[in-house]
């Protein structure tokens, strides 16, 4: 059993561990084959506050500490990393610029509806051409009496299928010399949003991710989140966050990949005994144990600092670049452990190796992740 | 409001847990604590009563103090109230004296309990004792393995399986109920209600001297049973391998196994498909 900081992180892992083996387990094979939303465990989660899990007690949410929510995340990854993927994004980069920037009108407006999963939510960043580069946004907002008027195409949408509101990026000012975006809360329903066909993708096929169209989409200036002109600061920040739940996401993959190559390490005979007793698979399960533990610290550490109200864009940097390179390493010895057989569909490696390459890319590739990080550490005067 | 009782156990999370041969007792620490499942059924029962009829729950374990997580976990599915009973010199106490203890933490913090519900066994020591024989100690009429609970005022209707029947039965409360798992499907605990146990609760923990208990109560004097040894069954069953062409393979397993399997299965497998083939 991972490390649990308190009780209530072990009652936490344990329940999700319950709810995930219970109601994902049996379909996570299946939904990845046929990229199919389960949204009937969704609607499940739903009513067990998933998509709340850090919004206040007043407006419906659990209320969890960080640690906490990195658990949920890491325990769903560990079983069906598409739908952990669709729990992160939704309350780490959706629902958290809310809380961080939401006026009183906002929130009371959506927090309620976004932490009773009435509401999916989905990040909006990436265009064609703007990703790392998040300066390079061409999506353009155009005031217009008192809404905007926002046109163009967002790609990679995660949950972008399924989602009821989208946090969109786009230019309010075009001016070259001081581009400026502002974030803009988008319903799904309003006039000139439009969806395209989902991505045929290597892994976490069961998350719907898809282009976002903002064909003349009319927007109420109302929906300006925080103020105009902070597009730049509003997604920093919840990268910031966003990250952390990519590296829970990650670390609940390498975790469900290793308790699987330990079990078939177990029951595997070749030359008339358990290959786990080959002192070359003992070395690799040693080391898949050590790392993991060592993410696990470096993530609850990020998540602990985040909740002090400490600054902790470095250390979440660290914890993704982390777990995300740890997943894809042990994923893949994983898969080598089980020889042929982790090669197949028939056993859950193969799903996990496929799912844990996009850690390493999005929500900032592990190459952003250093910039991050060498950033922080060669701004400081001492070390 | 009826004031309900559950009574609950933390068991490992394994079913088959190795055993320290030397000491006789099993080795717990080789897996984590859960709820026992029954229990978890009984406390569904309980919840269920609560929302239909409303009532006020108190949930009780008696075990180390990291038994707290289940009560935590009770908490969380809805539970109202929550009491620990914990005392070293608790351990090794077998059914008899773990219902007189029970019984005794009842009668002084829920004295005006309408319905105490339990588990109908642990997966741990699958006894089926303890609640029966908790009703003996509190004095009131119980009903194991109960399926469906009716109240109407202090008079329950009750519905268990009994061998291949149904039967319903009614008794007035006080009483006690041990739940089966065929029904009451336990709710998952919700993400906030994990949050709030821990915020907006507090356990009472309750010892040997708060509830009046001594040693020669509990214990090994306390105890009518004794573990005098343990050991594993040894077992005579030798794997055979069959080799060569199929078609002989299949023969030589029906002739060598044939009146076994017929015994298991409880009819003759012996036909004249087969003997054409042969």
């Amino acid at each position: 059993m991972p490390y649990n900081p308190s009780v209530k992180h072990k009652l936490i892992r344990d329940s999700v561990r319950h709810f995930a083996e219970t109601e994902l387990a049996p379909i996570a094979a299946e939904i990845d084959r046929n990229a199919v939303f389960p949204v009937e465990v969704i609607d499940k989660m739903k009513k067990l506050n998933y998509f709340g899990l850090q919004v206040p007690k007043e407006f419906g949410g659990a209320a969890l500490d960080s640690v906490s929510a990195a658990i949920v995340v890491e325990e769903i990854s560990r079983v069906c990393a598409a739908v952990g993927l669709c729990v992160t994004v939704h309350n780490g980069v959706a629902v958290f610029p809310f809380l961080q920037f939401g006026n009183k009108q906002q929130n009371e407006k959506y927090l309620p509806r976004l932490a009773s999963g009435e509401m999916i939510g989905a990040f909006s960043l990436t265009e064609a051409n703007a990703g790392s580069d998040a300066g390079s946004v061409e999506t353009t907002a155009v005031k217009n009496g008192n809404d905007y008027i926002l046109n163009g195409t967002k790609i990679f949408v995660s949950n972008g299928g399924v989602c009821d509101l989208a946090l969109i990026f786009a230019l309010t000012n075009t001016d070259q010399k001081q581009l400026q975006s502002s974030v803009f809360i988008v319903e799904s329903t309003y006039e000139g949003f439009l969806r395209g066909e989902l991505e045929d993708l290597c892994g976490m096929r069961a998350n719907p991710v898809s282009s976002l169209f903002l064909e003349n989409c009319r927007v109420p200036e109302a929906n300006i989140l925080g103020k105009l002109d902070m597009g730049m600061k509003i997604g920093m920040t919840t990268l910031d966050n966003g990250r952390i739940g990519v590296a829970a996401q990650a670390l609940g993959i390498a975790q469900g990949a290793f308790e699987a190559a330990v079990k078939y390490a177990k029951e595997r005979q070749q030359f008339k005994k358990p290959i786990a007793s080959l002192q070359t698979i003992q070395n690799y399960i040693a080391d898949m144990a050590t790392e993991q533990a060592a993410a696990r610290l470096l993530l609850y550490r990020a998540c602990e600092l985040k909740d002090a109200g400490e600054p902790y864009g470095c250390e979440a940097a660290m914890a993704k670049l982390y777990c995300s390179s740890l997943a894809s390493k042990t994923t893949s010895l994983a898969v080598q452990i089980h020889g042929g057989y982790g090669y197949s569909k028939e056993y859950d490696v193969e799903r996990y190796f496929r799912d844990a390459k996009v850690t390493e890319i999005y929500e900032g590739t592990s190459e952003i992740q250093r910039m991050v990080i060498a950033r922080a550490i060669l701004a400081k005067l001492t070390l | 409001m009826l004031q309900l009782v559950v009574c609950i156990k933390q068991v490992p999370m394994v079913t088959e847990l190795p055993w320290d041969e030397k000491s006789g007792t099993l080795r717990r620490d080789l897996a984590p604590g859960m709820m026992n499942p029954a229990c978890k059924h009984a406390l569904e029962a309980a919840l269920q009563i609560k929302e239909k009829y409303s009532a006020h729950i108190t949930v009780i374990t008696m075990g180390p103090p990291a038994a707290k997580e289940v009560l935590y976990e009770a908490l969380a599915m809805g539970a109202d109230s929550t009491i620990l009973i914990c005392d070293k010199i608790f351990a090794g106490s077998d059914t008899y004296a773990t219902s007189w203890i029970l019984a005794q933490a009842i009668k002084k913090q829920c004295a005006n309990v309408d319905l105490i519900l339990c588990g109908a066994f642990t997966s741990d020591s699958e006894t089926a004792q303890v609640g029966p024989q908790l009703a003996e100690r509190m004095n009131v009429p119980a009903v194991a393995y109960v399926e469906k609970i009716e109240v109407n005022g202090k008079t329950l209707r009750v519905r268990r399986i009994v061998d291949n029947f149904r039967e319903t039965l009614e008794m007035e409360c006080p009483a006690l109920v041990t739940i089966s798992m065929e029904n009451y499907l336990p709710r998952y605990a919700g993400l906030g209600g994990l949050q709030r146990a821990f915020g907006e609760h507090q356990i009472d923990i309750l010892d040997a001297a708060a509830l009046g208990v001594g040693v020669g109560d509990v214990k090994q004097e306390g105890s009518r049973t004794k573990v005098r040894r343990v050991f594993l069954r040894k077992t005579d069953k030798e794997n055979v391998f069959l080799t060569g062409v199929a078609v002989n393979v299949v023969s030589e397993f029906l002739n060598k196994y044939e009146r076994k399997i017929s015994t298991v299965i409880g009819k003759s497998i012996e036909g004249k498909n087969r003997t054409n083939e042969e």
